[in-house]
């Protein structure tokens, strides 16, 4: 595909072929950091391949990212969309949550008995704690996006790092929760409330992780006094959205 | 041409389109081959190519992964998106290029893994619908078509969000949204569907390869689970991705026959509120017409009957958008047209033959025969394809600058009409008669034999045309003639610019005048 | 259509059916004549719609290279009226199709009352029937000709699909649920017993039949295998396969 020769009289306006690498990567980083992976693993039994998978897959999505946030960073295409973008994906994410909630509504209102034989009591204390920590980071990472738009560099950064503390201490909470139901016993293959607990808060845990992963992508720059306010925005409204679906987890698996 | 470097790291939204057209025609070859296989399979009673069912359940099972999720959805939510809208609402590009790079890359990595099935040991054999229990005790490999359905959703989701932001803040300054073609309304709403369906879809087969791999007991009885939820989560997304493949391809109908019959759309404010929104909010409470033999309750197989029925209705009103387009027209039959006009008999025999098929009770014997293949197979792998097919030759002067052999193009066409209508027409027969479909040998039915001898020949034909027109392309491609900037003399804005387009598409952004609408030939 | 005898039976029936209410239905034959219907009216609005379109391609085709075309733009009064009346004319359609589709559905849902009532259990892959006095059986259904047959159906390992297609009935059989289909067999003879949902490897040699048999015969051998089954040392015999 040839430039025709009109298009010199532009040249300093004629985009180039624009190009980026890090996309690539990280798909195939993906390609080897989870389906080859976890095939390997479970459906042939090969730990050490899954692990070598594993090794060659986490660089090229890390990374991936690291490029791709840098590349992000000096251009400022379209990331001024990314705001009513993550409207849709939120959608997205919010259909994960209610199809695998149909699920459990589904089983547990035709079950004979619930919870079902072997269930053990759930903490019922624990989930608040987990709560208000959560709740808090919505309430830190406001305000950090607040003192960002006064301008007030070092103060979203701080309150960025709060915000992911608190971040932290949830997903902490959690390991230690489940690492819990483990010594008793209580596994995902133990009967329904396993399963349904299980997989919902590991679904829910692993979009804080994702979560806390934006975040990163957001402080690392921040720190080298990169900022592009509305990617934070954006990863601001993630978050307020994982927090949001922690309220029906909640509700739903441990008092109901 | 530009180096290979720039064509794999582009993100530019021409090339990823061409990316995307490239996989997708891989992924219709190789599962077109399984289709071929089976055919041959199944020419003779008792083994023929192969004696062990399993071998045929996994060309099946190939073939439909394949065909829908690796072909046709990405060829047309892929490429045809992203070749055209940034150009039909005279943008420079999609809102987010390194995503849609990374969509496209990700589709690979899809169907990479899709075709990995023929490398593995124990390949999955679950089939596309992979229910469970058969898909959690198989000794196949479930969890590979886990990743393939959960790779090929998040593309397609990535890709939803960048063109749904597109649209919405890209247009050129006087696009207005009644000024849209009624290619990127089809587009907008398949991808609302991708967006709101397809993550439902990613949860069933996670669920599968939990329920398989760790233990959990979504769908197992003997845990507590229950085995129609999975076929509910399932066909509640499935039954929508027929509608992400319908409403994409019947727009590249409607953009071909409007520039060929050079004649303003009928009653485009019916198609698009009336036709287009009313596919999309029926789309999500017609999904239990898949299950009508699986014992729900009588009161939703019967409600979803008369919602099932009534899909007829907008369906109807963009089949009527067509024909009304062709009144008063000024008609010239190229391979496009040649295609889109065949798009619209086929899916008439595809969509009407849905219509017995909606009814529960006639579904008690039709349901999972030779019968419902048919159905299928006219308007997706036919209607379907063949708009796929449409389109490519009708923008393929403005994506590689050359001509392809309209002789070729035509010959192609009507070997590929034949075979189709001799292999599907029969299907439908055989299916009323009672052939179950996904068998391996029919050898207690073998008063069908002759019917599978004359549909293997079908295929063999079907497989021939096809491969004349991407034989076409890839000479036209090289050797072709130059070709003008608009060699159909069409309204629409993705012919305005040079051909092939720069980066960046425009010299400069077009302003659109109040009186320009895509399809205005007469002036009034 | 080859059916056509059957069609005019289904007439008859229907006919004699709204006379005496007690009177069986039979689905199959209701199946039969509402194919006939809705291939009719299928046909008709297929072979309309290719009609105009085949009447528009060839009198509209292009005979000057730089014609276009004419159709103006439609006023408002006629594009809403070329929305709503095509909307009533498909409404009122799918509406005759779901109130004459339900009806027929009625007949399939609701067993008669004299039926004889078999349970089937389904595994890969075979179909294995318990009689109401404990004889079992296997691949092959005995029953009586004149007597409607009320199959209650689970599985026990994965989705199978009992079906019969000369009584135009198939119902999916699963772990963890009971469904149920009926039919009415009225003479003597042999029909194809088919799995119809993808269960495995054999799937498709997943094959059984139902022999009709007259009213005498059956008895005969149905009291012939309960005193069997009742001798034999406890263990439930296995007949027919
Ligand atoms: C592009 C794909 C596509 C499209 C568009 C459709 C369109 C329709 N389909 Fe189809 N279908 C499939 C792809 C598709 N289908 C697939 C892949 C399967 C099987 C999956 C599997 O099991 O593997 C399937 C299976 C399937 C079943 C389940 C069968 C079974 O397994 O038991 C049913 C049942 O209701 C059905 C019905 C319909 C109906 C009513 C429409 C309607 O949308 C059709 C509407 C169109 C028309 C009616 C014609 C045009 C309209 C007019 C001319 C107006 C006037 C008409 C009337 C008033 C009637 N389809
Ligand atoms: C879009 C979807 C699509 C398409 C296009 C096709 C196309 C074809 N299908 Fe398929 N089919 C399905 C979707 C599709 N199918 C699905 C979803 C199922 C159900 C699966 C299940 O039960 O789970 C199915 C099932 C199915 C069956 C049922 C088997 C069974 O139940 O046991 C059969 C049997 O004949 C069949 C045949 C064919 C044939 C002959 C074609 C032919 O039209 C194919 C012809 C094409 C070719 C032969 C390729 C030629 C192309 C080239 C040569 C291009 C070269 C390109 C390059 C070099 C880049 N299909
Ligand atoms: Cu049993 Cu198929
Ligand atoms: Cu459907």
């Amino acid at each position: 595909m040839s430039h025709e020769p009109s298009a010199h009289a532009h040249a300093a306006h004629t985009p180039e072929w624009e190009v980026s690498v890090w996309p690539f990567v990280i798909s195939f980083g993906i390609l080897f950091a989870l389906p080859v992976a976890f095939g390997f693993k479970f459906v042939y039994g090969m730990s050490f391949a899954a692990i070598l998978a594993l090794g060659i897959g986490t660089p090229m999505i890390v990374a991936g990212i690291v490029g791709w946030v840098r590349e992000g960073m000096s251009s400022h295409h379209g990331e001024g969309l990314a705001f009513p973008a993550m409207g849709w994906f939120i959608l997205a994410e919010a259909m994960i949550f209610v199809s695998i909630f149909a699920s459990y509504w589904f089983n547990r209102l035709t079950a004979e008995a619930w919870p079902p034989a072997g269930s053990i009591e759930l903490p019922k204390v624990l989930p608040i704690v987990m709560t208000c920590v959560l709740v808090a980071s919505s309430f830190t990472i406001h305000h950090a996006e607040a003192l960002l738009q006064k301008g007030n560099r070092p103060g979203f950064n701080a309150w960025l790092i709060v915000t992911m503390v608190l971040g932290s201490v949830f997903l902490g909470m959690s390991a230690y929760e489940w690492n819990h139901l483990f010594h008793e016993n209580f596994t995902a293959d133990t009967n329904l409330l396993g399963t349904v607990f299980f997989t919902i808060t590991g679904l829910h845990g692993s979009h804080v992780i994702v979560g806390l992963g934006i975040f990163l992508a957001v402080l690392v720059p921040a720190l080298q006094g990169r900022i592009n306010e509305p990617f934070v925005k954006t990863a601001g409204l993630y978050w307020h959205f994982v927090d949001i679906i922690w309220f029906f987890v909640v509700s739903q698996v441990y008092y109901w | 041409m530009g180096t290979l470097k720039e064509w794999i790291f582009t993100t530019d939204h021409k090339r990823v389109g061409v990316l995307y057209l490239i996989g997708s025609l891989a992924a219709f070859a190789v599962a077109g081959i399984m289709a071929l296989l089976m055919r041959w399979e199944l020419t003779t009673i008792g083994p023929t190519l192969t004696a062990n069912p399993t071998t045929y359940n996994v060309w099946l099972y190939a073939h439909g992964a394949v065909m829908i999720l690796g072909f046709q959805i990405p060829a047309l939510t892929g490429f045809f998106a992203n070749y055209c809208i940034p150009l039909m609402i005279g943008a420079k590009d999609v809102a987010f290029p390194r995503l849609n790079a990374f969509s496209v890359w990700l589709f690979y990595v899809g169907i990479i893994l899709a075709i990995l099935t023929f490398f593995i040991p124990d390949s999955p054999d679950i089939m596309w619908t992979a229910y469970p229990p058969y898909s959690t005790i198989t000794s196949g490999n479930t969890a590979l078509y886990t990743f393939t359905v959960l790779i090929l959703g998040f593309a397609s989701i990535l890709g939803g969000v960048n063109f749904l932001t597109t649209v919405a803040y890209m247009r050129a300054p006087g696009m207005t949204w009644n000024k849209l073609n009624i290619f990127v309304w089809c587009t907008l709403a398949a991808f609302v569907l991708q967006l709101i369906f397809v993550p439902v879809l990613g949860t069933a087969v996670t669920l599968i390869s939990f329920d398989k791999y760790l233990g959990t007991g979504f769908f197992d009885p003997a845990k507590g689970g229950d085995v129609l939820i999975y076929q509910n989560l399932f066909w509640f997304y499935s039954h929508p991705a027929v509608y992400v493949i319908f409403l994409p391809f019947i727009g590249v109908v409607y953009e071909i026959v409007a520039t060929f019959a050079r004649n303003r759309v009928f009653n485009y404010k019916m198609v698009v509120y009336g036709g287009i929104f009313g596919i999309v909010g029926l789309s999500g409470v017609v999904w239990v017409h898949h299950l009508y033999v699986t014992g729900m309750a009588d009161w939703i197989r019967i409600g979803q009957m008369v919602t099932t029925l009534l899909i007829s209705v907008p369906v109807g009103f963009t089949v009527i958008g067509l024909v009304g387009t062709l009144y008063k027209g000024s008609i010239s039959f190229e391979t496009p047209m040649l295609y889109a006009l065949g798009v619209l008999f086929l899916f008439l025999i595809g969509g009407l033959t849905g219509i017995p098929l909606a009814i529960t009770s006639l579904t008690l014997h039709l349901s999972d025969t030779y019968y419902v293949v048919g159905h299928f197979h006219y308007v997706m792998a036919v209607a379907g394809t063949f708009s796929i097919f449409g389109g490519v030759y009708y923008w393929f002067p403005k994506i590689t600058g050359r001509m392809y052999s309209e002789a070729i193009g035509k010959l192609g066409f009507w070997i590929t009409f034949a075979g189709t209508n001799i292999v599907f027409w029969i299907m439908m027969d055989i299916g009323v008669k009672g052939m179950p479909r996904r068998y391996y040998d029919y050898a207690h039915f073998p008063q069908f034999e002759n019917a599978h001898q004359w549909m293997t020949g079908g295929a063999a034909l079907i497989g021939l045309g096809f491969a004349l027109a991407v034989l076409n392309w890839i000479v036209g491609a090289i050797r072709g003639a130059k070709a003008p900037d608009n060699p159909w003399g069409s309204q629409s804005l993705e012919w305005s610019t040079q051909t092939p387009p720069p980066p960046g598409n425009w010299k400069d952004v077009p302003t659109i005048r109040e009186e320009w609408d895509p399809y205005a030939y007469a002036r009034p | 259509m080859r059916n056509r005898p059957i069609v005019a039976a289904a007439f008859a029936a229907m006919a004699s059916a709204a006379h005496a209410a007690d009177v069986i239905r039979d689905p199959a034959a209701g199946w039969d004549y509402l194919w006939y219907e809705v291939l009719v009216d299928i046909s008709i609005l297929g072979i309309a719609f290719a009609l105009i379109t085949a009447f528009f391609v060839i009198r509209y085709r292009r005979r000057a290279e730089n014609e276009v075309g004419k159709a103006g733009r439609l006023t408002a009064a006629a594009a809403v009226g070329w929305t709503v009346i095509p909307m009533f004319v498909f409404m009122a359609d799918d509406f005759f199709l779901a109130a004459n589709g339900w009806q027929l559905w009625n007949t399939y849902r609701q067993p008669p009352a004299n039926r004889i009532e078999i349970k089937l259990e389904s595994g890969m892959y075979s179909w294995d029937y318990t009689y109401p006095n404990g004889v079992q059986t296997q691949n092959v259904l005995k029953v009586p000709a004149g007597k409607p047959v009320l199959l209650r159906m689970t599985s026990r390992d994965t989705i199978h699909s009992h079906f019969i297609p000369d009584f135009r009935v198939k119902e999916d059989s699963m772990p963890g649920r009971v469904t149920y289909l009926w039919f009415y067999p009225q003479k003597p003879g042999e029909h194809i017993v088919t799995c119809a949902e993808y269960c495995g490897i054999m799937h498709s040699y997943m094959i059984g039949k139902v022999v009709v048999v007259p009213e005498a015969e059956f008895t005969a051998w149905y009291e012939q295998e309960e005193r069997k089954l009742a001798g034999g040392a406890g263990q439930p015999k296995k007949a027919g396969a």
